[in-house]
């Protein structure tokens, strides 16, 4: 029994962690843009479609190379849809943001339903195998997620706090007009945090290849639940996110001991509407 | 130093500014009068490159400005000290100050020296500096907007309504040094006020927009005299 827990708050966290990487993705764009970005799930696909059916499958690149590729792509990708699409959509009212990036989502879904194709893409070994505590046995793919997601986050905090690149991007984040004033190029910053996010995204996507296969469906509702990891935590606030994806998690990997497995998708849903009605500011308390 | 040729500015289809002029020499202190809604920070906004003017030109320096983007400006070190204060309320007032030389490359040493000078104009800024700008008071956060802005060492400074929402002892102390950093910098400065007898008694020209029009412009001693001007803008 111990052990089923044990196991069970392993991939709590891992999963916690991937809500935890989409809610402060969420995040950076929403401070860096007043938008909100719907189409990240698409992005989390295109990363890992990039890296395992073009890269891996299609150009036989190494792994390690063509996970570099994959991130570099992916920045860029971010870039363009920066200047392309949400710099102009910055002014107008938030409807046409809203639907400016969901119909980049289907884009991006269509697009890579063409080139790569409908079915399901085996990437054998890719994250797998499993490693062994004493009598425990873990799913290797959990220890590398949550080592990874736990460097990246740390990563970010420090690029935010102590870069100059970070620095600015957080005085876009808090005051655009008192930013442009202090020589900040606001566009360019914004284009930066919008490939960052991208790059979060593509490694998301990579990290959940050998849980969710590679193919059309992967992201399921990993989406809307990193949106309710930054809700429970505190929204528009990074270490709001990091505990109310690990909250949801852990509490929807342990739901499983007195629920089949099929309900855990709740937990996350009865969490969102439980703060939203009773503590809209989050765990954290931080007012956006 | 700043020259503002026949401008035209436009919000949309609606007409800010009609055909204005407007000129800075290198070693002077010009203020701008007028009503709210006048055009004041719309005309500083253009300079700034937030606005892009539809006809006319801006010369700063001896350059073409009219096209250049805001960060660019502010990189040709002409500052602008927005209205409402606009400091980054979630950073400490110390970062605050250093954001404001963000388009500068200092050295720690540089910067500690131009922090120290900050200091020296604006104690309270001293005791204050690892408090976060956004809980501070509208004076305190007046001042830190006026010192972030010259942390660059402008070659110009202009201040847009200083001393809107403070209370007149306030007003008084903040007006002291802005005159008091412009006879130390020895840089020209703009001050855009709807206070006009406070902006015409430290300038030594005044110019008067109104409804985007520049209604006239001289020295500031002999506006003050004038009974028209002092009807329209200085309370009898
Ligand atoms: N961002 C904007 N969009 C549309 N109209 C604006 C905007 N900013 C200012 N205006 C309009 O332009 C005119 C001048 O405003 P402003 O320059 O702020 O005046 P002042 O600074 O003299 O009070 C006003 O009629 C105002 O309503
Ligand atoms: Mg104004």
């Amino acid at each position: 029994m111990a052990q089923t827990v044990l196991q069970l708050i392993i991939g709590g966290l891992a999963m916690g962690f991937i809500y935890a990487l989409v809610s402060i993705e969420y995040t950076i764009i929403w401070n860096a843009s007043g938008l909100l970005n719907f189409s990240h799930e698409r992005l989390i696909l295109l990363g890992a479609y990039l890296f395992g059916a073009q890269f891996v499958v299609r150009n036989g690149i190494s792994n390690p190379i063509a996970v570099v590729l994959m991130l570099i792509c992916t920045f860029f990708i971010g870039v363009l849809i920066s200047y392309v699409l949400m710099r102009p959509l910055r002014n107008l009212p938030l409807v046409f943001s809203v639907t400016g990036t969901i119909m980049l989502g289907r884009i991006i879904t269509e697009g890579v339903r063409l080139i790569w194709g409908n079915n399901p893409i085996p990437l054998v070994g890719w994250l797998e195998g499993t490693i062994k505590a004493g009598e425990l046995v873990i799913n290797r793919t959990y220890i590398i997620i949550i080592i990874v997601a736990a460097v990246l986050v740390a990563a970010l905090q420090i690029f935010l706090n102590k870069t100059k690149v970070g620095t600015a991007m957080r005085c876009v984040s808090q005051n655009k007009k008192a930013a442009a004033f202090m020589g900040i190029d606001v566009d360019r910053s914004s284009a930066i945090t919008m490939g960052i996010s991208a790059v979060i995204c593509g490694i998301i996507g990579i990290l959940i290849i050998p849980l969710f296969q590679l193919k059309g469906d992967m992201t399921g509702m990993i989406g809307i639940k990193g949106f309710a990891a930054g809700v429970v935590g505190g929204f528009g606030y990074i270490p709001g996110g990091i505990v109310g994806g690990i909250l949801i998690g852990v509490l929807e990997s342990l739901s499983t001991l007195v629920v089949p497995g099929i309900y855990k998708d709740i937990v996350s849903f009865i969490l969102l509407i439980v703060f939203l009605l009773v503590r809209p500011s989050g765990i954290l308390g931080h007012k956006a | 130093m700043l020259k503002v040729e026949n401008i035209d500015v436009y919000y949309g289809k609606v007409q800010a500014l009609y055909d204005v002029c407007f000129e800075v020499g290198e070693n002077e202190i010009v203020s701008i009068i007028g009503s709210n809604g006048a055009g004041k920070s719309t005309l500083m906004k253009t300079i700034m490159g937030v606005n892009k003017p539809a006809k006319g030109t801006i010369e700063f320096n001896g350059e073409q400005i009219g096209s250049v983007k805001t960060n660019l400006i502010v990189g040709k070190r002409l500052v602008y000290i927005p209205e409402g204060r606009e400091v980054f309320p979630k950073m400490s007032v110390k970062d605050n100050l250093v954001m404001g030389a963000y388009s500068r490359k200092y050295s720690s040493a540089e910067m500690n020296r131009k922090l120290e000078e900050m200091f020296e104009i604006y104690p309270r800024l001293k005791e204050r500096q690892s408090q976060l700008a956004g809980s501070m008071s509208g004076g305190e956060q007046q001042m830190l907007a006026i010192a972030r802005g010259l942390m660059s060492e402008p070659k110009m400074v202009m201040y847009d309504e200083p001393s809107l929402g403070l209370s007149p002892l306030i007003v008084d102390e903040m007006f002291e040094t802005i005159v008091k950093v412009k006879q130390t910098m020895k840089i020209p400065v703009v001050i855009v006020e709807q206070n006009a007898f406070m902006a015409m008694s430290i300038s030594d020209r005044t110019y008067i927009l109104e409804n985007g029009h520049m209604k006239g412009s001289g020295a500031s001693k002999e506006l003050m005299d004038s009974p028209e001007i002092k009807k329209a803008y200085l309370g009898g």
